[in-house]
This record gives C-alpha cells, structure tokens and sequence, in this order.
C-alpha cells in the first residue's frame, strides 16, 4: 500500500503485469518453395503463372 | 470490414514505381556501356566484362536511391483526406519493449509521454506496457523500481504495465507476439515503440484518429526524427535525417501504394490484424539464415498486405522521434544486426502470396548490404585488370604499314566518375533548392547555411564511406560464413571514442587500405590516383572515427530542434532533471554503475 504521508510504497503495489486478455497469433506460411532455393522458387511461380494464364 | 481486392494498385503508385526503376536501370545500363567502352579501348577481356557487370549493378543500386529522391522532390506531404473527428472510440496500448536499457532513461520518456497525452484529453483510452527482454538481473530490478516510482508519479495504476520474460525467445518479434498472447484482445491498436523512442501525445492521437478512419489500415508508420545528437557523426545522421530524409520518405510514400514501409517503431498497427497476419515463423535450418526472422519489421509489413491490410507510411506526420548512434563504431555495431537481417529475407523473397512490391522490398533490403561488396569487387577487380589485359593492337590491318593507336579513352572515365558521383549529390543539391524555395531550409540555417552543411554532409560521407563499405563487406562476409552475430545492446552514451579504442575497431582497414595501395603501385600505377579517394579514408580510418565522435566545433548541421526543442524532448528533460535530482534513497542504478 502506498502510505499517502510519506509516500512510501512497495513495488509490488505498482508493479502490476499485463491484463489478462489472450489473442490467438497463429504461425504464417512463409517457406513455401523450400525444396530448391530462391531460384528453383522463382521458377516454380513464373510456371505457375504461365500455367494459369494459359486457362 | 474493408479488404483489399488483388488488383487494386492505383494508376499513380504503378507509374511512380515505373519511372524510378526504368530511370534506375537506364542509369545502370548506361554506365554499364560507357565502362565498358572505356575499359576495352586496350583490348577487351573477360575482366572488362567482369567490371562492366559490377558497375552496371553498383550504379543501378544508387540511381534507385537518387531516383527516389527525385520522385520525392515533385509533390508536398499532406495527410490524408480520412481522418476520424469524434472521440476516439477504441483503446491503444503503447508499447516499450526494453532490453538491458537505461530504465531511468527510459522511463522518463514515458513519463513525457504520458503527460503530452493529458493534454490532448484523450489519456483514458491510452495505456503503457513496457515489455522487458532485460538479461541482466540487476539491471532488472532497478527497471522495476523506476517502473514502480513513474506509476505512482503519473498516478498511473491500471493503466501502466510492466512484464519481463524468463527467456527472450524471438528477441523483439518474439516480445511482442508474447505480450499479444497473453494481452493483445484487451486493445484496438497498438503503438510500437523502440526504447529511445519519444512521440507527442498529439501525433499519437491523430495517428489513432486516422486508423480510425480507414478501417482496412493495418499499419500506420511515421517518419521518426533523430534527436540529441552531439557528436559530429551523430549529427551529420540528423541533419540527414532532418534534411534529406523527408524527401526521400516523400518518393518512397508515393510508390508504397498498400504496401508501405515498417521500420519496427514509431507505428500504429492495428491489434487483430497484427495477431491473424503476423504470427512469424521459425525458419528451417540454423542461424544465420534460419532460426528466428531477425529483421521482423519488413516481414510483418508484408504479412499485412498478403493478408490485405493496407501498410502505410504518412510522411506529414511530424513529433515522432528517436535518438541514432553517435560514433561509427556503435553504427556499423547496428549495422551489422540489419545486415543479417537483411540477408536472411534471401529466405522469404519467394514466400507464397506476397504482393510483388513486398519481395521487391526485400531485394532492396538485401541490396543494401550486397552493394558494397560489388563496389569492392569492382576495385578489386580494377587492380587486376592490367594483369588481364591483351594490351593494345597498334597493326590491326597487316596491309597497313604505320601504327594505329587506340583513342583516348581518359574522358569516359571521368565521365563516368561524375555521372556516379553526380546521383549521390544531385538530389542533394536539389533538396536545398527546394528547401530553400519552400521555406525550409529556415530551420537548417536559411538556405546558404543548409546548402554548406549539404556540401559538407557530401564531404564527411565521402570520407566514410571506404570505411563503410568494409564494415559492411565484413558484415556480408560474417553472415554468409554463418557467424551469428547476436544482438548487443546499444550504447547510447555520449559516444566519444579515443584513438585507441578506434584503432582497435579499425585497424583491420587501415590495413586494407595500404594493402589496396601496395597492390595498386605494383599491378595497376596508373590506378594510383583514382585508388586515393579510397584508399586514403581506409588508412585514416581510425582518426577518421576517434574525430568524428567527438563534439563539432561549428555550427554547421543546424535542425529545427536546435533552435527549439520539440515539447516532447523538453518534457524528457524535465522529467530526467526531476529524477536525476540527488536523494538519500536514490543509490546509483545498476545501468549507472556497469556504465561508469
């Protein structure tokens, strides 16, 4: 408590944590040509393109 | 809520991007032919080529950064047309995460924080967590008792929070996707702040007031000033940052479209799109490519845009502020982290779902670093090609009698060498033209002052940057060699070094430098004075550092916040006077007593 004549405290009376309110941050996909490397990578988008923009 | 469609790059942002990277490229390809051009005049070879190659990449990596200055310099920054009037509805955590830092310091810049918020009336929905990676346990505990004194002096109970974690898993990332777990649904928007980050409590409303306003915003990034700086080399970076910067921001803000910039502070993110976007992965594979993403800002900027949150950068933005390095050492220090982060996004160009500009971001990012060791390479190469050269054919026609001597090819050289030169200074002229015509440059010493401080800032880079482009070389050399360079601390003291503790950082380039010179007088003499702007630097370089640490003694490098310190930093100092004020139950921290 904090003694309001002298000022005195203890921190554990002001050092309070964080609220209690939990969010869900799932994981992202980021390696998704992993197989061959950057360049492998590349490929395999500009072929996926091609391939789609052909119908 | 409102998403974003797969093609909704406007017209202006596509040809913005289009004319600085086909300006960029010309550049490049141009200089490119000319080197070539002049490098074969003794017979072409295969390191003529080699050289060829390596200027038209070095160049195109400068002709995109003076292309964007000069993109920058055609419109003004304005805010934006949305912009929520009423009171402010959701709740926003301002968020410190600290990692073995001065908490006196530190915690007197929320304190000025939290008072610049009273004044906007709007401190209620305004809370503080300070997220604690702090390692040392001593250090530790003095943060809580410093976090302890500004609650009760900002009668802040319930609305400032402090948490330190056992292990820093993920470093900054990792702190911050910890405090969203455990806290993150209790908040609309959460402003991010670095340690020395120091923000008016009205640019943070209004930036609020706009994520408000645009509810598909998932990032809204400020342009942060550099402040305090003392030293010479410190103050160089913020008159740069001051000077230059907004108009190079200005062309980078006009090319951003939905997918603009975070530098990892000074920005509001939008709470739930962070937590559904930004969860980041632990890439396969050790460090330094694998592991934990280092450089997490980039990453999560893209991660937004692939999940269709808008990314922003709002140049007009001003009161938002952070201290930079005084010393090159402590910067190349800072570099070196950014190099490996930088590095290890070679990972993530190809990530699926990424909007093309975000890998583009990546690769400039990566370039930063690699651009350097093609410069290096291209003198390098420079020295050797004499070796490699067939040397001149005075009797091309056996039929004709006399010899035919190759045309001088001197002036292409020099032509060269002020085409390069002339995209690092040209945007800079031009900035104090503009500064000077907008009215400006009044804050940077009227337009002569800024335009000798410019002349001078060219100078002083000039100067560093041989030595700059070794650090940096060191850096890619380190990583690609996978030494881990961990993540010191940084110091932000006053900075100044001595010749000894220079020459102990840097003796390894004056040793390049003379090498470069021997290697030069013997294989290539006629090189030997193109080689002096380079090699020189490198042999002073510890001079060069241990002198530009130290305080100037002009007054060159003027910035608005000479002449009158921002309310937020003047409201630091009082709170920093207030608690550095000696009393009986103050014993020396232990930050105070480790940095003694």
């Amino acid at each position: 408590m904090i003694d309001a004549q002298t000022m005195d405290y203890s921190e554990d009376d002001l050092v309070a944590g964080l609220p209690l309110a939990p969010l869900a941050m799932p994981k992202q996909v980021l390696e998704g040509h992993r197989s061959g490397g950057i360049w492998a990578g590349l490929l395999a988008r500009f072929a996926a393109l091609t391939t789609r923009s052909q119908g | 809520m409102e998403r974003l469609g797969a093609s909704n790059t406007g017209a202006e942002t596509f040809f913005a991007r289009l004319m600085v990277l086909a300006a960029s490229i010309v550049a490049a390809i141009s200089a490119g032919l000319v080197f070539y051009s002049y490098g074969t005049a003794d017979g072409p070879d295969g390191v003529d080529v080699v050289r060829a190659a390596l200027i038209t990449i070095s160049t195109w990596w400068l002709a995109w950064g003076a292309a964007q200055g000069l993109l920058g310099l055609t419109t003004r920054a304005k805010p934006p047309a949305a912009r929520h009037e009423g009171p402010i509805r959701g709740r926003t955590v301002i968020i410190v995460p600290v990692y073995n830092e001065d908490p006196q310091v530190t915690f007197a810049r929320i304190a000025a924080m939290d008072a610049s918020l009273v004044a906007t009336n709007e401190r209620a929905v305004f809370h503080f967590a300070v997220l604690s990676d702090t390692r040392n346990d001593l250090i530790a505990r003095d943060e809580r008792r410093w976090f302890a004194r500004l609650v009760l002096e900002r009668n802040a109970q319930g609305r400032m929070f402090y948490r330190r974690r056992a292990q820093n898993t993920g470093k900054k990332a990792g702190n911050l996707e910890d405090f969203i777990a455990t806290s993150g649904a209790a908040y609309d928007y959460g402003l991010i702040l670095d340690a020395d980050s120091l923000m008016e409590g009205a640019t943070i409303v209004e930036m609020v007031r706009r994520m408000e306003a645009d509810p598909g915003l998932g990032l809204l990034q400020s342009l942060p000033k550099i402040v305090r700086a003392r030293s010479r080399f410190g103050r160089a970076m913020q008159f740069s940052a001051a000077f230059y910067s907004p108009v190079f921001a200005r062309g980078l803000a006009m090319m951003q479209g939905r997918t603009g910039p975070f530098w990892g502070h000074n920005a509001l993110v939008r709470i739930r799109a962070f937590a559904e976007s930004c969860g980041l992965p632990v890439l396969s594979g050790p460090p330094p490519f694998g592991g934990h993403i280092l450089s997490h800002d980039y990453v999560e900027a893209a991660l937004l845009a692939r999940a269709g949150w808008r990314v922003r950068l709002d140049d007009d933005l001003e009161g938002s502020f952070e201290e930079g390095p005084e010393n090159i050492i402590d910067h190349a220090k800072r570099d070196r982290r950014w190099c490996q982060g930088n590095l290890q996004h070679m990972r993530l160009i190809t990530a699926p779902g990424l909007w093309m500009w975000s890998r583009f971001v990546f690769v400039q990012g990566i370039f930063a670093y690699v651009a350097p060791v093609f410069w290096l390479a291209f003198i390098l190469a420079s020295i050797a090609a004499p070796h490699f050269a067939p040397g001149p054919d005075y009797f091309p026609n056996p039929l004709w009698p006399f010899p035919v001597f190759p045309p001088d090819a001197t002036f292409k050289a020099v032509g060269l060498a002020v085409g390069v030169f002339g995209l690092l200074i040209l945007p800079k002229l031009l900035i104090v033209i503009d500064a000077t015509a907008s009215g400006r440059a009044a804050g940077h010493g009227g337009g002569w002052g800024a335009g000798i401080s410019t002349l001078s800032e060219l100078a002083f880079s000039s100067l560093t940057a041989p030595i700059f482009l070794l650090f940096q070389t060191r850096s890619v050399a380190q990583v690609l060699m996978r030494r881990d360079g961990g993540w010191p601390a940084n110091n932000r003291g006053d900075g100044s070094l001595s010749i000894a503790e220079s020459w102990s950082a840097s003796w390894w380039i004056t040793a390049t430098g003379a090498l470069a010179l021997a290697m030069t007088w013997v294989w290539a003499p006629a090189l030997l004075l193109w080689m002096l702007p380079v090699a020189v630097p490198m042999l002073l370089a510890p001079v060069i550092i241990a002198w530009s640490s130290l305080a100037p003694l002009t007054r060159l490098y003027r910035v608005p916040s000479d002449g009158h310190l921002p309310p937020i930093v003047q409201l630091h100092d009082s709170w920093l006077a207030r608690w550095s004020a000696p009393a009986a139950s103050d014993p020396p921290t232990e930050f105070t007593r480790l940095n003694a």
